[in-house]
């Protein structure tokens, strides 16, 4: 049976998943799997390459641009397009890699052979955390965002981390990757340093194998959709655990600095002399009080059955899915009412409820909210301090802004632009109401750590003010391994262009 | 000063919400295939005539239910709505796809991946 072709849907306007902003594209193509019902073969990955190879060469020779579009979960314009967005989000294939299968280079113990899984790259962190915490599998990710509506290839593209103190981001779980960069080539890319598949098996795929050297894989980890469309990622796993959450409440003294700003978890009561496996710090600069999460790593039981659906008390009271926009607005015209809302939003942002459960249920399913705000920058753990009173005073010299200061904690990646750049990276989640004052609070932070001589990256896929000097500051000669690997897989400045956009291109990354 | 705040701030929310409504409707696990599509609905006479008749999920494809229906109503589809007394009550309706089901897990040699 011939396999469902792309579908064009005629929409002049796209927008992101959160309506914070609109894009006007050439129309929207929806693409489908081979076999829905059938597990995923290389023979339904071929077809799929065939088919957005075919959509990649109509692009380029009628001119347009063209970009995968997965769940649009990224607040920053990274993801779209003036051309076609290609819609992924059906495609959600998985295998699982057989160690058969595997490259005889291949360092990992058997436990690592034993837990890596291809996703397509319509798969979403929701999809892959029910598929690798079944019963079945008992696998678990290391680490992951908060949210889980984001499609895997889309919230590593980006840089999504998490806050697990011992682990790196969301894309330090990625082995292989298989782009499909125009209408004649697509690449099975590796790290030299950590070959993967049987060049037999990725000959199969009818894949260039790409391993000879680390930064192309470096620098496609995060790439932002920019080198050509991601169709699958291998990933790895680590054995199925259990985390359980321990919220608190406590001002921000000394004791709380130690921890906050230095991981001295000995310092403060609220932790009992123990390090967590996840820890959240979340400062509401309105008021001295600082909402905690330290989230405890349990054995999981063989027999454990995740549930992960939203629940919800009928009676309930809250905030509706467009209720911030008025707020904005709201709190824009009257700032007095800032320090309040902001105490009832962080409850409403941050869950607040004491529970236990694999990774995938505790960073489940949310209620959903339109015109959020959130930026993120990253700083060096031993900048940490310094940082965030910055922020803090900034916070104060605006006046009150609807925001909160979140605090999470990654260690450094080896992708060549990671927002986790640092040994020990603490991440700043800027997270509120989308309004005057939130996006003025956004622009004037970088001006404000440029100014204390902070070393700093932002998040890709949130809200930033990165120009390309500030990429090339943060960055340095790995700008230039990034773009020289871009040219790798898009020898010709033609093919570059379809995937183009105003995003990379205000950041030095484009052409 | 706070007080009086609050009361404007609350004067304002009334002014700017007035006539607006937004309902939305999901599963506990949705599973969101394409886009969110937009359909500018009118319904006459007190629901008993409706442009279109119904809304048809034309984007839900192969099988594919609904994953998401938001139905809303802005400021002037309200003004609408109450100066016509309930005769046109215009609203807007968003739905999402749901994607068909789950994918079994395959194998890299081929076959499936292991009892999903």
């Amino acid at each position: 049976m011939m396999a469902r072709q792309p579908s064009f849907n005629p929409i002049k306007t796209w927008k992101n998943f959160h309506e914070s902003y609109e894009q006007v594209i050439d129309g929207e193509f929806d693409v489908f799997m081979p076999q829905q019902s059938a597990p995923l073969s290389i023979d339904d990955l071929k077809e799929t390459t065939r088919q957005f190879q075919t959509l990649i060469a109509d692009a380029r020779k009628q001119g347009r641009k063209a970009r995968a579009i997965g769940s649009a979960w990224s607040l920053s314009r990274a993801p779209t397009t003036t051309g076609w967005a290609l819609n992924t989000n059906r495609l959600r294939g998985r295998m699982k890699i057989d160690p058969a299968d595997l490259d005889a280079g291949h360092s990992g113990t058997a436990d690592q052979k034993a837990g890596l899984y291809l996703f397509q790259c319509g798969n979403t962190v929701a999809d892959v955390n029910k598929v690798i915490e079944s019963k079945d599998q008992r696998r678990s990710l290391f680490t992951s965002g908060a949210a889980n509506g984001q499609t895997i290839v889309g919230a590593t593209s980006c840089g999504t981390h998490g806050s697990a103190l011992q682990h790196g981001a969301l894309h330090d779980h990625i082995v292989a990757i298989h782009l499909i960069a125009n209408g004649d080539s697509h690449f099975w890319i590796e790290r030299k340093s950590k070959p993967v598949m049987k060049a037999d098996w990725v000959k199969k795929l009818g894949a260039t194998l790409k391993r000879d050297d680390d930064d192309l894989f470096n620098a496609a980890l995060v790439s932002f959709g920019s080198f050509g469309i991601i169709q699958a990622v291998v990933i790895e796993t680590v054995p199925r655990y259990l985390l359980e959450t321990q919220p608190g409440i406590a001002k921000l003294d000394e004791k709380l600095w130690k921890a906050i700003g230095a991981l001295d978890f000995a310092a403060h009561p609220f932790f009992g002399g123990l390090e967590p496996y996840f820890f959240q710090a979340v400062i509401n600069p309105a008021t001295d009080e600082v909402l905690l999460n330290a989230n405890y790593q349990k054995e999981c039981p063989a027999d454990h059955v995740p549930k992960y659906g939203l629940t919800q008390d009928p009676k309930a009271i809250g905030p509706g899915f467009d209720a911030l926009s008025t707020v904005g607005i709201i709190l824009g015209a009257f700032k007095g009412l800032i320090p309040a809302f902001s105490q009832l939003a962080v409850k409403q942002l941050f869950d607040t409820q004491k529970k236990t459960g694999t990774s995938g249920q505790i960073y489940g399913y949310k209620p959903p909210l339109l015109h959020v705000a959130s930026g993120s920058i990253a700083v060096a753990l031993s900048d940490a301090r310094k940082t965030l009173e910055a922020l803090i005073q900034l916070y104060k010299d605006i006046g009150p802004v609807p925001l909160v200061l979140g605090c999470r904690y990654v260690k450094k990646s080896p992708a060549l632009l990671a927002f986790n750049k640092f040994p020990t990276t603490l991440a700043i989640s800027i997270d509120g109401v989308d309004s005057k004052s939130s996006r003025a609070f956004f622009a004037a932070a970088a001006d404000r750590l440029e100014a204390k001589g902070i070393d700093y990256t932002q998040h890709w896929g949130k809200v930033n003010a990165y120009t390309k000097e500030r990429v090339l500051k943060a960055y340095g000669g790995n700008v230039a391994k990034w773009l020289k690997a871009r040219r790798e897989v898009l020898p010709d400045a033609k093919d570059r262009a379809v995937f183009d956009n105003a995003y990379i291109e205000e950041r030095g990354l484009a052409g | 000063m706070m007080n009086r705040m609050t009361k404007t701030g609350a004067c304002l929310l009334v002014v700017l919400t007035g006539g607006c409504m937004q309902y939305l409707v999901q599963p506990t696990e949705p599973s969101l295939a394409g886009s969110p599509q937009t359909i500018r609905v009118k319904s006459y006479l007190g629901s008993e005539l409706q442009q279109p008749p119904y809304v048809l999920a034309q984007r839900c494809q192969d099988g594919e239910q609904l994953a998401r229906v938001l139905v809303k109503r802005d400021f002037l589809q309200g003004f609408v709505s109450w100066i016509s007394l309930g005769l046109i009550a215009p609203a807007t309706v968003v739905y999402t796809c749901a994607n068909a089901g789950d994918p079994p897990l395959g194998n890299s040699s081929g076959g499936d991946g292991g009892g999903e």
